[in-house]
């Protein structure tokens, strides 16, 4: 319709006229097929030889170091998830970094994720990109607020300045980390604003005030002391994030011969 | 130019068989890397063809090859110190990697 459209403002009235006259009648064809054949949902494609090239490669992965990964699998989005113990961290990296089947030399992301409700607090992910096999990798491991977790700093440059983000938002303490400071908050911030437990508003406001002509922070004062949102919907919001009943296989590191990626 | 980048090649694969052969006999590391670094040995020595070599290798330019091998070399001696063929130092806390929470 719209290419009609464009036809009538570039050509003459009379002879686009017919042009839009006949898309239009077309595209009623079209509507009235669609509603006769019933299309099937959309659903994403399972591309089975991804997942089982990145199970066979976790396994791999799993067998070779035993002694740091407690988890692998594979999500639904075909992606390759390990899970270390805090102690292995350089050891993962490095060697991810180094080995010739993986060779997974750029560090993508790092960061950090707050459960409250867990024993250990933070989750911190490591998103690995490997050109030479262009194939992605993460690495997950945990942390509480006291127990200092090794800087990837030695393995992967990019690491020093999300550090200083996981640092400065999070407060999760890297060793022998070359820089470790403040790198989004500002100077004099307390406190580490993703942190579930940060409010929303945070502690104090900032603002010029005319009378001293200069920036003031105070604490701040909201109109209403509390104020209770009831926005919870009656449905189930997020279907898809029930547990499974059946949950995911664990891949463990098993006698079969990994393949080469 | 070619014999050259070939017998650093060689050297790096030899380095790196002797610095295998210090871990346990049962090792995955070990396991593996030799018979990754056996198979490209065997095309180092019997391909004098560089450009043939490459595509027998299929990883790349003999450069990166060398570069490889030199991260393994390196890998490797780190590997005989953290010993990550031992089982697992400490299971993880219930739950820890339980999602949805």
């Amino acid at each position: 319709m719209a290419a009609a459209l464009v036809r009538f403002v570039r050509g003459g009235l009379g002879r686009s006229f017919n042009i839009a006259r006949s898309s239009c009648l077309l595209q009623q064809q079209i509507r009235a097929q669609s509603v006769s054949t019933e299309s099937p949902p959309t659903i994403r494609p399972k591309d089975a030889v991804t997942h089982n090239q990145l199970a066979a490669f976790g396994e791999y992965v799993a067998e070779m170091m035993p002694k740091y990964i407690q988890q692998v699998q594979v999500t639904s989005f075909n992606e390759l998830e390990v899970m270390i113990h805090p102690n292995g961290v350089i050891p993962i990296l490095t060697f991810l970094r180094d080995h010739t089947n993986a060779q997974f030399r750029n560090m993508i992301d790092l960061t950090a994720v707050d459960i409250p409700t867990r024993q250990n607090r933070f989750e911190i992910v490591y998103n690995l990109l490997s050109l030479r096999y262009n194939s992605r990798i993460r690495v997950k491991t945990y942390t509480d607020e006291l127990t200092p977790l090794d800087s990837a700093v030695s393995v992967h440059f990019a690491a020093n300045w999300y550090e200083r983000e996981v640092w400065d938002m999070f407060g999760v303490f890297f060793s022998n980390h070359p820089d470790l400071r403040r790198i989004l908050t500002d100077y004099g911030f307390e406190g580490h604003p993703l942190r579930k437990d940060f409010p929303l508003s945070g502690y104090v406001e900032v603002r010029y005030d005319d009378e001293v002509k200069r920036l003031v922070v105070e604490p701040i004062e909201l109109a209403q002391e509390m104020r209770k949102f009831d926005l919870n919907t009656p449905w189930e919001v997020f279907p898809a994030h029930r547990e499974l009943k059946e949950p995911a296989p664990k891949l463990e590191a098993g006698e079969n011969a990994p393949e080469k990626k | 130019m070619a014999g050259l980048l070939k017998k650093r090649l060689q050297i790096l694969y030899t380095k790196l068989l002797a610095a295998l052969q210090t871990m346990p006999r049962d090792a995955t590391y070990r396991k593996h890397t030799e018979q990754l670094v056996n198979e490209r040995f065997h095309h180092v020595r019997t391909e004098p063809n560089v450009e043939k070599l490459e595509e027998k290798i299929n990883c790349g330019q003999i450069e990166e090859v060398i570069f490889q091998a030199e991260c393994e070399l390196s890998l490797s001696r780190k590997m005989a110190e953290w010993k990550p063929w031992e089982p697992l130092i400490e299971e993880p806390p219930a739950d820890q990697w339980k999602w949805p929470v």
